[in-house]
């Protein structure tokens, strides 16, 4: 075996991951040349050096990990048990309605979501701020007479941009369809409002008025599709408003937008068969002066 | 072949040992939280280890130690009875600690050096190491050596890391090293012998 073998393999040989064969020979090289010896001290030596520098997990960090891990394990448990596996079973079986795939869909983005907050492990000194603490899980005494708390808890992230920024404007349009605050909607909605000439912008407003359950999110939806009255889809779903809607603000404007177009006498129909079942006054007397003055009859329906 | 007198009951404790694992194993897949609970501390002092030495920072433990085991909870149901449980506990553990440290080294790895009230203190220092250091001269060249050292394992690649730490602190052999890394005992003996390389080039002059 050469000096340079020896060299080579002296790390392996002090770990014991030669073969026998191998180390016999190392070994008896070793005891024949002196160089190699010392080259076999300066090996043992960095292994010892490497030793000390070998770090022990202390007690307090072994045993945070532990109550940590039993509180996430219980979380994870407890959802598998519960709604996951409800959410499972309902949208997992053979025959699954085609209405009910996109409803799953969302669902499990937001399961997705919530999964990684409640299994995101707290780190030593973390607190939640009050603000920012939805529901207290459980509460549990520990052995030690201290107590684990399990907060579900969402943090704030702050974007900025300008709205036509393709990434603030699909938080915009998930604000304006999602958010459960009808202020945030409105918001929402009126800084879209900007750009309806944009695809997406424009059935997010049409979805907010036809579907929307604040009346003041159908106003402002309906303000950022003014310039988009004489489009048929928008002609269609205004119309459809006027003889559905149930504030009677909504409608006013819905009259306004759709007689403010040069072809007005496609809508005659509908401004009768809204005077044939409206029952508010002055949403009568809007349609009636707009029947006049499309030169239409008020009682021939 | 002849078994010595206090050899009897090792083998028997090491296949009563295994049995119990066994069970444990099979009722942890049935749901049982407690049998889940004690495979866990048998194991978990040696995880955490593993990833404090690895990642030199007790919050990146932690977080390395919660990873690993929810892992292992949620895809215990997954692990064949035929397999060894070391084995594929190691798999996962090195498999977190890996992406763990790729993610360090491209975001930047820590630096050696912290500023402290004290002025600079050497990063190995703040964590505990249970070992006193009376001599002032001692501990100045046990603090650069630490940190000479610790510039060494910089400068392995995140697989020749992993390999080092599992041989030298964690004691386990190659060819289970291979085994957790899902590669040769081979592969992991070229990965050792580079990773030794290194650290001689780099640590040859100082000790």
């Amino acid at each position: 075996m050469s000096c340079e073998t020896v060299r080579r393999d002296l790390s392996l040989f002090l770990y014991g991951e030669l073969s026998l064969e191998e180390e016999q020979a190392l070994q008896e090289h070793l005891e024949a040349c002196p160089e190699c010896a010392q080259a076999r001290g300066a090996e043992e030596a960095l292994h010892a050096a490497l030793d000390r520098r070998g770090l022990e997990p202390s007690p307090e960090l072994l045993a945070g990990c532990r109550r940590e891990l039993g509180l996430l394990l219980k979380l994870a448990s407890a959802r598998e048990r519960g709604w996951l596996a409800r959410l499972r079973e309902a949208f997992s079986g053979p025959v699954v309605a085609v209405w009910r795939r996109p409803a799953a869909a969302v669902a499990l983005v937001a399961l997705g979501f919530f999964v990684a907050r409640w299994t995101s492990p707290a780190r030593p000194g973390d607190t939640p701020a009050e603000g920012q603490i939805d529901r207290i899980r459980f509460v549990e005494p520990d052995a030690s007479g201290g107590v684990r708390i399990a907060v579900e808890e969402t943090r704030e992230r702050i974007f900025t941009g300008r709205p036509d920024e393709d990434r603030i404007q699909r938080l915009l349009l998930a604000a304006a369809r999602e958010s459960e605050d009808p202020g945030l909607r409105a918001e929402s909605v009126g800084i879209l409002n900007a750009r309806p000439e944009l695809g997406g912008v424009r059935r997010a407003l049409l979805e907010a008025v036809q579907h929307d359950s604040d009346s003041g999110v159908r106003l402002k939806a309906l303000e950022g599709l003014k310039r988009f009255a004489a489009e048929p889809e928008v002609r269609d779903t205004l119309a459809r408003v006027l003889l559905s809607d149930q504030n009677p603000g909504v409608r006013i404007q819905a009259i306004d937008l759709l007689t403010r177009q040069k072809r007005q006498e496609a809508i005659i129909g509908v401004l009768q068969a809204l005077l044939n079942k409206e029952d508010n006054n002055y949403v009568r007397l809007r349609t009636e002066r707009a029947l006049q003055e499309l030169n239409a009859s008020i009682g021939t329906f | 072949m002849t078994v010595q007198p206090e050899s009897a009951p090792v083998v028997a404790a090491v296949a009563s040992a295994g049995l119990e694992e066994a069970a444990l194993i099979r009722a942890a897949q049935n749901g049982d939280h407690a049998a889940f609970e004690r495979l866990v501390r048998a194991y978990d002092r040696s995880v955490l280890r593993l990833a404090l030495n690895l990642l030199r920072s007790p919050e990146d433990a932690h977080d390395v130690y919660q990873e690993a085991f929810l892992r292992v909870y949620k895809n215990l149901h997954l692990f064949r009875s035929d397999s060894n449980f070391h084995t594929w506990l190691y798999r996962i553990v090195t498999n977190v600690c890996v992406d763990y440290l790729r993610k360090r080294k491209i975001r930047r790895e820590e630096p050696a050096v912290l500023e402290t009230a004290d002025g600079e203190r050497d990063r190995l220092d703040v964590v505990p190491e249970g070992r006193a250091e009376g001599d002032p001269q001692r501990a100045l060249l046990n603090r650069q050596l630490s940190a000479r050292i610790q510039q060494s394992l910089q400068a392995l690649t995140a697989r020749e890391r992993m390999v080092f730490e599992l041989r030298h602190y964690q004691g386990l052999r190659l060819r289970a090293i291979g085994e957790a890394l899902g590669t040769t005992e081979e592969a992991a003996k070229t990965c050792l012998f580079r990773a030794t390389q290194k650290m001689r080039a780099a640590l040859g002059d100082f000790v």
